[in-house]
């Protein structure tokens, strides 16, 4: 009963994996943003990142 | 000729006690060598036809019953047994007693066997018609049996404190035997030494329900307490089958690691070196030149390298279809710190950056970066480098560890249960307490 839910499991596991490097995944956080104007090529000010109010880390010791 | 004589009708010889006068039942025919009155507790001996008083025994008032009554049959290997004999033995470790009980069964055909009971853990025992081989040598000592080698659990003096009905030797209330367990679970080999006297036995393990079902007892069997010595392990069959499959599993994770590195496209899409004033005040964001994604959906990797010095720049990084105007937007701090202190020197952060876009369809693309500092910090030089379909190793670590951890926990689980079982043997770790 227990190896075939490993068994199964691994499957799975195995399979993920193959999707993961076949479709690209990655663990990097993304936002995905539709229709952004063709304009932005020419005035690239027009854009507005998600992230441009983000806190930066000033960091060190 | 005359006609033959029809044999002679079987005569029931009355039995009663000549303690107290109570009827007594001998099952087991003239096999039994003592019978036990269960009114006045009387041993007798039965092979005196005059039934011999051998011993009278005290029976407290809260002597619990046998779980299976005597007279009641069932079959067990396919072989129908009556039970004829219930009796209580008791081991003492530490001062604390531990009590079991053994049913004698009997067949007319196969003699008897034995059931035994301790704390709803069940076992099938019948005697060694041979000896095993004894090695002392080892530690724990073991001995073996027909091929099968069974490692030494407990030796302990054990004492009949009540008995009833009827058994194949002369049994005593207050006699004790010296008694040894070796297993190989389900099996154990018990050796029993009374005197001079060796008996072996084997006794396998069997499942209370099993017993219930056997000889058709109703309700339900007394509740398994703990892990008895000679218990099979649900995981210990297992364990090794589980690493074998892990084994599998990783070689065709190599196997697929080594393909998909190999066949990745990495393909370098784009590549710019960039400057960042921060003196200057103004719009710093830019586009690169477009560039094209070939080949299935799969990631992009910006790999970013700085001359930080001290200093951090953070990229807002937005990756744009110029078919479909879709966005991947993301940003990416690259800091690099460093210093000497009374610890000595030390760095935080690096130079370099990468990140991987996950899951870009191809097209036509160009990136749109808005550098941002802290003003006044002089000029930081950047370079840029995008690749196409790149390998991911950090998939292959997690499909590793999703496959470790299940077997390492179903590993666990059997060696907690092994712990359990040796912690109420003669070799208990130190720290178990062994008196369950």
């Amino acid at each position: 009963m227990i190896r075939s839910l490993y068994l199964a499991y691994g499957v799975i596991v195995l399979g993920l994996f193959a999707t993961a490097e076949y479709r690209g995944w990655s663990l990097a956080s993304v936002n995905e943003v539709k229709n952004v104007p063709r304009s932005v090529r020419d005035n690239p000010g027009s854009y507005r990142s998600v992230y441009s109010s983000y806190h930066h880390y000033t960091g060190g010791k | 000729m005359s006609a033959p004589t029809p044999p002679a009708t079987p005569q029931v010889k009355a039995l009663n006690c000549p303690g107290c006068g109570a009827a007594l039942t001998l099952r087991s025919f003239t096999q039994a060598v003592t019978i036990v009155c269960d009114h006045c507790h009387s041993i007798l001996d039965a092979q005196d036809p005059r039934l011999t008083i051998l011993q009278k025994f005290h029976v407290a008032t809260d002597e619990d019953p046998p779980l299976i009554p005597l007279g009641t049959r069932g079959k067990i290997r396919g072989t129908l047994y009556e039970v004829v004999g219930f009796q209580r033995r008791t081991i003492r470790v530490d001062g604390i007693p531990y009590s079991w009980h053994e049913y004698v069964l009997f067949n007319p055909y196969k003699g008897f066997r034995y059931l035994t009971e301790y704390n709803g853990h069940w076992n099938d025992t019948s005697i060694l018609r041979s000896l095993p081989t004894v090695n002392d040598g080892a530690s724990p000592p073991t001995v073996t049996y027909l091929g099968e080698t069974y490692k030494h659990f407990q030796t302990a003096k054990a004492g009949t404190s009540f008995v009833l009905g009827e058994f194949p030797w002369q049994v005593r209330v207050g006699e004790s035997a010296d008694v040894s367990d070796y297993i190989s679970p389900p099996r154990v080999l018990s050796c029993e030494r009374t005197g001079k006297e060796i008996t072996w036995s084997m006794g396998e393990y069997v499942s209370g329900s099993d017993i219930w079902k056997s000889f058709s007892l109703q309700g339900d069997p007394p509740e398994r307490v703990g892990v008895y010595e000679n218990q099979p392990s649900p995981l210990s069959a297992e364990t090794t089958t589980i690493w074998t499959i892990f084994g599998l599993f990783v070689a065709i994770l190599v196997v697929m690691l080594a393909a998909f590195s190999t066949f990745a496209r990495n393909e370098q899409v784009l590549e710019g070196d960039y400057t960042f004033d921060t003196n200057t005040r103004g719009e710093a964001s830019f586009v690169t030149e477009p560039f094209e994604l070939k080949g299935h959906t799969s990631d992009l990797e910006l790999a970013t390298h700085t001359s930080l010095n001290n200093n951090w720049i953070y990229l807002n990084f937005a990756l744009i279809s110029q078919n479909t105007g879709q966005a991947y937007d993301f940003g990416r701090e690259v800091s690099y710190y460093h210093g000497h202190d009374q610890d000595g020197s030390w760095t935080e952060g690096s130079i370099d950056d990468t990140v991987a876009v996950p899951s870009v369809p191809p097209g036509i693309y160009y990136l749109r970066i808005e550098p941002e500092s802290d003003f006044g910090r002089g000029k930081i030089y950047y370079g840029i480098t995008a690749r196409r379909d790149v390998f991911q190793a950090s998939f292959f670590g997690l499909a590793l560890l999703a496959l470790l951890v299940p077997a390492g926990l179903i590993t666990w689980r059997s060696m907690s249960f092994e712990h359990l079982r040796w912690a109420e043997s003669d070799y208990a770790p130190a720290d178990s307490g062994g008196d369950e």
